[in-house]
């Protein structure tokens, strides 16, 4: 019986947990990890569900991963000028460095950082520790923490037995809040020195919301802490600090151009992110990785290798925590380095990790000193949804990692129940772009006219969509 | 090691039998040296496997002081090279071995003992081929609380550890330097420290429902900290103990009657003091409903509860999951009310839901607000016997 000490790939908190493989992939709780002491939310529960096996493929035809990586080394040769390299995280640190060689005439690390002051690069990419929210006297929240990023709220239920107060700016009440605000009425957001205030920043954010979070922290001499929602984010972003980048709303609007033909996705799957209309403009669809997704089903050569649990090498979560994987696989640079016609060997990308974090070795109860330095003054214009209705997606794992949830329904508060006589065990019509969907529905603390969802129905047009909505 | 010639048992010299206790240790003097109390119990798991007594063995696979991951072995080294006694790593094995047709044998703490038992009576487990080795267990601590005990109440360095062990009411820690440093668990406890709060009201602490007992309560003289007190509580015990007695992987004496009577009086004084913290622990409450609203409306429905719980064996389609939805507002939603239900008469108080709750419920507490009366009105505890789960029998008054 094989047992791996591993890192959660939800999202960039970093839990710590054990996958055990013996003829089925099973999950054990790893205590005494620092981020999590062994606690695991749904997706993680869900982990045995997301590690599907898959093999390399060319043109839907099984072959060897070497095989594979040397198709895409040829496809990648013949794009040259419109080949786009795109890494969310998801892998470890000595990957996306040898990535970063691969992909140096066009990386995309998925965050849009070019619409972003440049001085707000290492704020965004590296959080704070988590005892820091415990410790916090007023915590302001611009997430859903039970269905984003779970293991935050026992944090947050700590500092708050501690005698924190919790004021939530989200569409719904949260249970955990002592003060909810709508985001349509953030300037009854009172915050002080004292405050904390927790986002989130991940491929589909809004910038004018991001600046706007960035520039209610700044002028109130607030912490802020932009959580992630992809594995080793900060280890991507912190590693690709001087890297030339283009942002993912580029990369996008470079496939609809027809300006990157071939896209290589490390340990990503491009079809939770870019619409498949998008996708399907593209001549090769290059995905090295080691689960079977959604994505991988849609690729032209899937370079298949051990999932991220059997990988050796290291991740960086939210807080910046160094955490090594317990596997001993190598086969993704290996994979890499036939694509970039080198050989990558671990050790020497190791130590260079441990340089750019300024370590001497990998300890995951000990936080590297990282600078964030104070970024300047930041002009913002979020704007609230001008439409009646909205139906709001609340990015979650789920959604990030195209994995199925038992949440095929949407959130409304009692009014508009009884406004549009809806029948308690029935469904509610939403209708977008002249599309329906008949959806059941959970009556909650919303916002008037607004719909919740954890869910892709297919309808969305980003994360705010304007509907109709009938019995 | 006193070994007197005269008392010693060896290869086939005896026959051992249901009810016998015995003291011991290991005749390798690697496994004595790594493994706790004289390594019986190690030496003891790796003979079963030798001699193919069983297939495969339950062992915890170290990583470091604070951390190991069970995993099923059939390979012998790896169980004479398992980690000994760690009182930091609060795992439950019943779960692991369910549903896996094993002929197994596995060292089991008092709650380990009384889920394997459970899962035996749901046939998740086939108890006639698994050798369960209990634990004497006065509790165990939460990894990440005991780091933190270790900076806050002993100021040494969770990395300087070296060793562990609880005697005579204190916890101590010994360091690499060789030194040890001792305080008492009550003060522990009093700052919010030390065992787990499900290990405090546990009142099985010589888990005589296993086929072999065993731990270091009792022995006393030069033998102290260097051998294991063995009782035998059934035939599988007798043939588990007397197949590492032949293969030559153990020797064990009779132990004196000090030993025993000392054995005894901790095991009362740990009952006792499992007693007090039960009476600590659930005093009674008003607005019982509020209290559990309001302690279960953080639960983000991950199901961990369910998955680690050693007495649940339904599987993925369970009355408490077929009858939740997420998309359901009730304001106590039917999947704890359906394992409230569930558990009342089986819940063992291990402590594994509350371990594993992301939003920390203190479910176990919850759990056991429900199962103390029903189980004491019922004169049932599960996990102790064969006895079918009341409510496995109760049938509707027509």
């Amino acid at each position: 019986m094989n047992a791996y000490s591993t890192i959660c790939p939800g999202c960039n908190f970093g839990c710590g947990l054990y996958i055990r493989e013996n003829g089925t992939i099973d999950l054990d709780f790893r205590k005494s990890s620092p981020a999590n002491a062994g606690k695991l939310c749904r997706f993680g529960m869900s982990l045995p569900r997301l590690y599907k096996p898959v093999k390399s493929m060319v043109e839907g035809k099984e072959t060897t991963p070497e095989e594979a990586a040397k198709e895409a080394a040829r496809r990648i040769s013949a794009s040259k000028g419109s080949v786009a390299f795109l890494s969310l995280g998801n892998t470890t640190c000595e990957e996306v460095l040898a990535f970063q060689k691969l992909a140096v005439p066009y990386l995309c690390t998925g965050a849009n950082f070019d619409a972003l002051p440049k001085d707000v690069y290492l704020t965004l990419s590296v959080g704070i520790p988590y005892t820091e929210i415990e410790a916090a006297k007023h915590i302001v929240l611009f997430i859903d923490p039970y269905e984003q990023y779970p293991l935050t709220v026992r944090r947050l239920l700590s500092a708050k037995k501690k005698g924190a107060k919790i004021t939530s700016v989200w569409w719904k009440d949260l249970p955990l809040a002592d003060e909810n605000i709508r985001p349509a009425d953030i300037s009854k957001l009172q915050l002080t020195k004292d405050s904390l205030v927790i986002s989130d920043f991940h491929p589909l954010s809004d910038a004018e919301q991001v600046k706007s979070v960035l520039s209610l922290a700044k002028n109130a001499g607030a912490k802020v802490t932009f959580l992630k929602p992809f594995a080793n984010s900060t280890g991507a972003y912190v590693l690709s600090k001087d890297a030339k980048q283009k942002s993912f709303a580029q990369l996008v609007e470079d496939i609809n151009k027809g300006t990157v033909k071939t896209l290589f996705c490390l340990e990503s799957d491009p079809s939770t992110l870019i619409p498949s209309e998008t996708l399907s403009k593209l001549t090769n669809l290059i995905i090295q990785t080691g689960h079977a997704s959604a994505g991988t089903a849609k690729a032209n050569v899937v370079i298949a290798h051990e999932p991220l649990y059997r990988k050796k090498g290291t991740l960086i979560n939210n807080e910046g925590r160094g955490q090594a994987l317990g596997g001993a696989g190598t086969n993704g640079l290996e994979a890499l380095g036939i694509i970039a016609g080198t050989k990558f060997e671990f050790d020497s990308l190791h130590d260079a990790v441990k340089k750019a974090l300024g370590i001497q070795a990998v300890d995951e109860f000990l936080i590297p000193k990282y600078d964030r330095p104070a970024y300047g003054a930041i002009q913002a214009a979020a704007k609230p949804p001008e439409a009646k209705t909205t139906l709001v997606s609340v990015y979650n794992p789920f959604m990030w990692f195209g994995l199925p949830d038992d949440n095929d329904f949407v959130e409304l508060n009692l009014n508009t129940v009884r406004a549009l006589k809806l029948l308690k065990g029935g469904t509610l019509k939403i209708k977008s772009n002249g599309s329906t969907i008949e959806k059941k529905f959970k009556v909650a603390p919303v916002q008037d006219n607004i719909l919740l969802t954890g869910n892709r129905f297919g309808i969305e047009k980003g994360s705010i969509t304007p509907v109709e909505i009938s019995r | 090691m006193s070994q007197d010639s005269q008392t010693i048992k060896t290869a086939h010299q005896i026959v051992m039998q249901k009810g016998e206790m015995y003291v011991g240790w290991s005749t390798k003097e690697d496994v004595r040296k790594r493994g706790g109390s004289g390594g019986l119990v190690t030496s003891m798991l790796a003979a079963a496997l030798e001699k193919k007594l069983v297939d495969a063995v339950v062992v915890l696979k170290k990583m470091n002081e604070f951390e190991a991951v069970p995993i099923i072995t059939s390979d012998v080294n790896e169980v004479l090279n398992s980690a000994g006694s760690l009182h930091s790593v609060p795992s439950n094995f019943a779960k692991l071995i369910a549903n896996r047709n094993l002929k197994v044998a596995l060292p089991a703490k008092g709650c380990d003992v009384r889920g394997i038992i459970e899962q035996g009576k749901r046939n998740a487990i086939n108890l006639d081929n698994t050798f369960i080795v209990g634990l004497n267990c006065g509790g165990s601590m939460h990894p990440v609380v005991t780091r933190e005990m270790l900076e806050v109440m002993y100021k040494i360095k969770p990395e300087d550890v070296h060793g562990e062990e609880i005697e005579k009411g204190k916890l101590i820690f010994e360091t690499k330097d060789g030194k040890e440093h001792a305080i008492t668990i009550d003060e522990l406890e009093e700052k919010g420290y030390g065992r787990r709060e499900s290990c405090r009201y546990c009142t099985i602490k010589i888990p005589n429902n296993a086929d072999i007992a065993c731990g270091n309560w009792g022995v006393t003289g030069d033998l102290a900290g260097k051998a294991t007190f063995v009782e035998i509580t059934s035939e599988k015990g007798a043939k588990l103990l007397q197949n590492a007695i032949d293969a030559g992987y153990i020797q064990v004496q009779k132990p004196d009657e000090k030993g025993v009577a000392a054995r005894s009086k901790i095991k009362g004084v740990m009952e006792g003091l499992g007693k007090k913290w039960k009476d600590k622990v659930f005093v009674p409450m008003d607005n019982r409903l509020e209290y559990f609203r309001k302690e279960l409306e953080n639960c983000i429905d991950c199901g961990a509860c369910k998955a680690v719980c050693p007495t649940c064996s339904c599987g993925d389609v369970s009355k408490c999951t077929e009858f939740h939805f997420r998309g359901d507002a009730y304001r106590m939603s039917m999947y704890h009310l359906v394992r409230f239900l569930h558990l009342a008469d089986s819940c063992i108080g291990c402590g594994q839901c509350a371990d594993v709750c992301p939003v920390d419920i203190p479910l176990t507490r919850l759990y056991r607000r429900f199962a103390n009366p029903v189980q004491e009105q019922l004169k049932y505890e599960p996990g102790m016997d064969m006895r079918k789960p009341p409510f496995f029998e109760a049938k509707l008054e027509v």
